[in-house]
C-alpha cells in the first residue's frame, strides 16, 4: 500500500449526547451524516459507502437492516455501492474505521460515511439494564448468577484497586476529571454540572466499590465521519487525520474467564500498534481512551503505557489528565461525563480525537498543536482491547 | 436457561450442582481440563469431553456486592455479592459468595483462599451457579 491510499479522515459530526426523547433514531442518523459529510466539504453524492454503527436501544432498530434504510433517507439509492453493519460493542468505531481503512486502501471505495446513533437515554432504565444482562454475558453459565454490567465494572474496579493500591478517593478523582473536561464541550450531557471527589464519594454504593457517580449515565447521541484516501484528500484539504497505527487483543468473552481483571488486553494491543506507527506513548499529544468506569480508564492507560503500572488513577487525583495537566485525556469528557451513548461512547471519543487533530475542536478545549493521538476502545465485558494512533497530516 | 441442543453440556452441570457437586469438564483425547464448558475441547478440537469433580479449592480474583440495580428476577436477592474464582485445577468461574459471620461481604478479599460450598437443590433449580465460601486462615 502506498501512502497516497491509506485512508484519511476529513470530517465529522455530532451531535449534543443527553436526553433528547424527541430526536428520533433515524432522523439522527440523517442530521448527522449531513453534518458530517459538510465538514468534510462532500457532497452526499460523493458517499459511495456507509458504514453503520449499530444502536443499542432497540433490537429492532438494529435488525431491521437499518444501514440500507439510511441509503435511502439520503437519496443514495441507486447510487451507494455498498451500506452495511460492523458489531463489536464498544470497540464497533475501531475495528469499523480498520474495515473502511482496508477498503479504502484496496480501492474498493472512495468516500466512506460512518454513521451511529443511539437512544440510551430515552429509553426505559430497567429494560436498557435486563438488556444489557441478556447480552454479552454467557447465559448458561453466569446469567444466573444476577451479573450486571455494573458488577462487571466493579469485578474490574475491585481487582484494579487491590492491585494498585489506589484509594476510593483516587478512583473518584477519575470522575472529577472527566467532568471538567466535559464542562468545556457544548456536546456533553453533563456540561453544566460540576463535580467534586466528596460528592461522588458520597454517592450511594451501588455495587462495591462501585458508587453510583462511578457508573455511565446512559444517553442519547450520534456521531459521523467521512473517510476518504490521502490522495483524494490532498486534492481537496490542507488537512486530514491518518491512522498510524492499529492492535488489539480479544482477551475473553466471559467476564469469569478474564485471566487477570487489572490487565485485560491492553499490553499486547498497545505493543502491535506502537510498532506499526514507529512512535510510543511518550509521543502522544492527547488521548480518547474508553472509560465507562474510572478502573477501565486507568487500567487501560497503563497498558497503553500512558500511566506507569499502577499510577493511572493516582496521577488522575494529582490532576495529570486533567485540563492543563500532563497529558489530556477523554477531552470530550468520556462516558463518564458526556454520556454513554451504547455503542457510540468509543465512537465519541474517536469523533473527538479526529477534531482535536484536525484543530476543529473548539477554543475551549482544543489542544494547541495536537497531532498524535491514541485512542483505544473495548467492547462488551472489556472482551477485548482496540489500539487506534491517529496523527494530524498537513498538505 | 439452555437453548435447544446445549442441554449434553448443561444438564449434567446443573444436575451436578444440585447434588452439591461442582464439576469441570474434561478433554479425554488431550487430557486438559477446560471451563466453562465447550461443545469441542480448545486445545484439541477433539470432542472427547467428559467431566471431572473438581476438589472445591480456589483463589478469589475479585468480587462484587450488587446493592441496587439487579436485573429483573433478582431484586429480592440484594444485597448479593458474586466472584471470580481461579481454582486450583487451573481453570475459573464465575460464582455466587456466601455471606461471611457477619452476615456482609467483610472477610472477603482478593486473592484470598475460597471454597465450593453448595447452595440448596431448591436455589440452584431456580439459579444454577456455584458458591464459594471464605476460608478463614
Amino acid at each position: 500500500m502506498s501512502d497516497a491510499d491509506e485512508a484519511a479522515f476529513i470530517g465529522v459530526g455530532e451531535l449534543p449526547s443527553g436526553r433528547h426523547p424527541n430526536r428520533p433514531f433515524m432522523g439522527s442518523l440523517v442530521d448527522v451524516a449531513v453534518a458530517a459529510v459538510r465538514d468534510a466539504g462532500r457532497s452526499m453524492s460523493d458517499i459511495d459507502t456507509i458504514l453503520l454503527i449499530p444502536c443499542l436501544h432497540s433490537p429492532a432498530d438494529q435488525a431491521d437492516l437499518v444501514f440500507s434504510r439510511v441509503v435511502e433517507e439520503l437519496g443514495l439509492n441507486g447510487r451507494a455501492k455498498a451500506s452495511y453493519m460492523i458489531h463489536s460493542g464498544g470497540s464497533t468505531s475501531d475495528n469499523t474505521m480498520r474495515t473502511a481503512a482496508g477498503l479504502i486502501a484496496s480501492g474498493h471505495a472512495r468516500n466512506i460515511l460512518v454513521l451511529q446513533a443511539e437512544k440510551w437515554g430515552s429509553a426505559p432504565v430497567d429494560e436498557m439494564i435486563d438488556m444489557l444482562t441478556a447480552n454479552g454475558i454467557p447465559r448458561e453459565w453466569e446469567k444466573p448468577s444476577g451479573l450486571s454490567f455494573n458488577a462487571v465494572g466493579a469485578l474490574i474496579t475491585r481487582r484494579y484497586m487491590a492491585a494498585s493500591g489506589s484509594t476510593a478517593a483516587e478512583m473518584a478523582s477519575v470522575c472529577v476529571a472527566l467532568r471538567a473536561w466535559a464542562r468545556l464541550n457544548p456536546n456533553a450531557m453533563y456540561k453544566d454540572k460540576p463535580l467534586t471527589v466528596d460528592q461522588v464519594l458520597a454517592s450511594k454504593m451501588v455495587c462495591d466499590p462501585l458508587h453510583a457517580l462511578e457508573c455511565p449515565m446512559l444517553a442519547d447521541g450520534a456521531v459521523g465521519f467521512v473517510l476518504t484516501s490521502a490522495a483524494l484528500a490532498r486534492r481537496s484539504h490542507d488537512r486530514w487525520v491518518r491512522i498510524a497505527g492499529s492492535g488489539g487483543r480479544v482477551s475473553h468473552y466471559s467476564i469469569g474467564q478474564e485471566r487477570d481483571l487489572a490487565v485485560l488486553g491492553w499490553p499486547e494491543a498497545a505493543a502491535e500498534a506502537y510498532e506499526q506507527a514507529g512512535w510510543g506513548a511518550d509521543d502522544a499529544d492527547l488521548a480518547e481512551v474508553y472509560d465507562s468506569y474510572p478502573a477501565v480508564l486507568s487500567i487501560a492507560l497503563e497498558g497503553l503505557g500512558l500511566a506507569k503500572p499502577g499510577e493511572a488513577a493516582r496521577t488522575f487525583a494529582a490532576g495529570g489528565y486533567s485540563p492543563g495537566g500532563r497529558l489530556p485525556v477523554n477531552t470530550n469528557g468520556g462516558l463518564l461525563s458526556a454520556g454513554h451513548t451504547g455503542v457510540g461512547g468509543g465512537t465519541a471519543l474517536l469523533a473527538e480525537a479526529v477534531r482535536q487533530l484536525l484543530g476543529r475542536a473548539g477554543p475551549d478545549r482544543q489542544i494547541p498543536g495536537a497531532s498524535r493521538a491514541v485512542c483505544g476502545g473495548s467492547g462488551g465485558t472489556y472482551m477485548d482491547s482496540q489500539v487506534l494512533l491517529l496523527e494530524g497530516v498537513t498538505r | 436457561m439452555s437453548d435447544p441442543g446445549m442441554e449434553p453440556l448443561t444438564r449434567p452441570y446443573y444436575d451436578a450442582l444440585g447434588r452439591g457437586e461442582l464439576l469441570i469438564q474434561h478433554c479425554g483425547s488431550c487430557g486438559r481440563d477446560t471451563m466453562y464448558p465447550r461443545h469441542r475441547c480448545p486445545f484439541c478440537y477433539e470432542a472427547e469431553l467428559g467431566w471431572v469433580r473438581a476438589s472445591g479449592a480456589g483463589v478469589l480474583h475479585s468480587f462484587a456486592v450488587t446493592r441496587f440495580g439487579a436485573p429483573t428476577g433478582f431484586e429480592s436477592q440484594t444485597p448479593y455479592a458474586l466472584g471470580v474464582v481461579k481454582l486450583a485445577e487451573g481453570v475459573q468461574v464465575l460464582g455466587r459468595l456466601w455471606p461471611d459471620g457477619d452476615g456482609g461481604w467483610g472477610a472477603y478479599r482478593c486473592d484470598a483462599p475460597v471454597r465450593f460450598r453448595p447452595a440448596s437443590e431448591d436455589e440452584i433449580a431456580r439459579r444454577p451457579v456455584p458458591w464459594f465460601a471464605v476460608v478463614h486462615q
